[in-house]
């Protein structure tokens, strides 16, 4: 039942440039539109579509970079189509397996109080609501190694702070939005702060680059009990 | 003895640059590579190397040749004023530096970007498939930041093989003054009108520019006031005209940020890159949609 819904999501075909293909399945987030682009691009990895040198899965959609010299928009256009009617489960996303270890609060993680009063949880509360269920990697790509992991329940969900912060360490674990991010990398960030991680998802010496890939499951677990 | 060249004097976006690392966005990283690809082609065929390039931004930059044989430096891309030892060399081309050779490039009369290249390989480590300077991430090339003076680049002692295959030894002329565009994947979130006042329009290349985006001066305020409500982020290509929230229409370039929020209104054709990356702050430029179907074509052709 729950298939034949989503499979009626009758993804756009828009260019992006000359060498680019958008197939996007929303233009809101939803939990079936993102399963629906994860498995279309796991679907058009492995169908190897003529001419597609790049699959990039999004949040609600995915990129396939192509040659224009080998494959046209439109020709294209019409694999992708003929792909996506014979996807014989569109959600089933087989993912890898990660537990991250996670020191919540404390320096590790400043905003993790601000969060939980917001949620009207005890930090501890917090926490074991948070590492309660397993999440799913929804989208890479912002910056290096950085993921996207969600869908948290409602009752988990805060907005972002009102101040960018300039610059958090690599392994910083954020949460906003109903969801929880991990940063691979310094980056600038205006989500709460909750968390730190020794786990790396970016190793610019070896091919690929990162371990994580969209439709992952990750579980969360507090590596020392709040600090 | 100590082999390669040693920076003396390096104005803004020095860094290096090779065929970059495409692939990769769902990583996180963007391709990089030459801004100006056809001048980077074209100092490769100079002298006669497939190997990296530095790339150098309009003030240029200036060094001195170490090593116990003579290698041959070719060097191309817009208009730069280059001189060895004091003594003017015909931009573009080709020449022989011995040991202690000091070159100085300084700004000439067109574009933002110039490339020399060596009959050596530049000494960095490979990273992801290149040595590429991504700026944005702070990896690759030189300790993954651009050049600055005091660093002393290595060469191989060998000499690399012959460019091959490597494009035109030309910079080839535009044969148009308008940057061509394929509308974007949000060109219809704007105010109705916005699409044809967008290719109406002049927009002049403002004095922020580098190779993660141009920004334009939109003086007759297209973007102006135009409030587009929240979007789901999708990966970005080199080319994207994102519009900022505060109006300021940005083209992305080849360290762009891997991902967007921001609307995309067009995406430059890949024919017209290298060419809006050579327009200095204060050119006007206008835009000129052009069906995807036919910049395929075009480039299945391989005209410009």
């Amino acid at each position: 039942m729950t298939d034949s819904i989503s499979n009626d999501i009758v993804p756009t075909l828009m260019p992006l440039g000359d060498a680019g293909m958008l197939v996007k399945f929303s233009n809101v987030l939803s939990d079936m539109a993102n399963r629906r682009a994860i498995g279309f691009s796991r679907l058009a990895e492995a169908k190897k579509l003529p001419g597609v040198v790049e699959v990039v899965p999004n949040l609600v959609s995915v990129l396939l970079r192509y040659d224009p010299i080998e494959i046209s928009f439109s020709r294209l256009a019409g694999e992708v189509r003929m792909a996506l009617q014979n996807q014989p489960d569109a959600l089933a996303v087989e993912g890898g397996r990660h537990e991250i270890a996670v020191v919540f609060g404390g320096e590790s993680g400043p905003d993790l109080n601000e969060v939980a009063k917001l949620l009207d949880l005890e930090p501890e509360a917090f926490v074991e609501a948070h590492n309660s269920a397993p999440l799913r990697v929804i989208a890479t790509g912002f910056a290096p190694g950085f993921v996207y992991c969600g869908m948290h329940e409602a009752e988990l969900v805060v907005p972002r702070r009102a101040q960018v912060r300039r610059i958090v360490p690599a392994g910083s674990v954020l949460f906003a939005a109903g969801q929880t991010a991990i940063a691979a990398t310094d980056i600038p960030t205006g989500w709460h702060v909750i968390g730190r991680t020794d786990f790396r998802n970016f190793d610019p010496g070896v091919m690929p680059p990162t371990r994580l890939r969209a439709g992952d499951t990750i579980v969360f677990a507090a590596a020392e009990g709040i600090l | 003895m100590t082999h390669g060249i040693e920076i003396t004097r390096a104005g803004p976006l020095v860094s290096i640059q090779d065929h970059g690392r495409p692939g990769l966005l769902a990583h996180g990283i963007s391709a990089s590579g030459p801004m100006d690809r056809q001048g980077y082609f074209a100092a490769g065929c100079a002298c006669g190397s497939a190997d990296a390039a530095i790339e150098f931004g309009v003030l240029g930059f200036d060094f001195t040749y170490h090593g116990a044989a003579e290698t041959i430096v070719g060097f191309s891309g817009g208009k730069f004023l280059l001189a060895i030892n004091g003594k003017r060399v015909a931009w573009p081309g080709s020449a022989t530096l011995e040991d202690g050779d000091r070159v100085t490039i300084s700004m000439g009369a067109q574009g933002n970007y110039g490339y020399v290249r060596f009959d050596r390989s530049i000494e960095v480590r490979t990273l992801m498939g290149s040595k590429a300077t991504n700026i944005t991430a702070g990896l690759g090339g030189f300790e993954g930041r651009p050049l600055a003076k005091g660093d002393f680049i290595s060469f191989s002692q060998d000499r690399v093989s012959k460019a091959r295959g490597e494009g035109a030894t030309e910079p080839s002329q535009p044969d148009c003054d308008s940057i061509r565009f394929i509308w974007g994947i949000h060109a219809h979130v704007f105010a109705p009108g916005t699409q044809a006042t967008f290719c109406e329009a002049d927009f002049t290349i403002s004095s922020q520019i580098d190779r993660m985006g141009i920004r334009l001066i939109d003086k007759t305020r297209v973007f102006a006031g135009q409030q587009v409500l929240s979007l789901v982020s999708d990966a970005v290509v080199p080319g994207d005209i994102q519009i900022l929230g505060d109006g300021t229409p940005v083209v992305l370039m080849r360290d762009h940020q891997p991902t967007g929020g921001y609307p995309r209104i067009g995406t430059v054709i890949d024919a017209d890159m290298d060419r809006l990356a050579q327009q200095r702050p204060g050119a006007t430029i206008k835009f000129q949609p052009i069906r995807v179907e036919v910049a395929q074509r075009l480039v299945r052709v391989g005209g410009v």
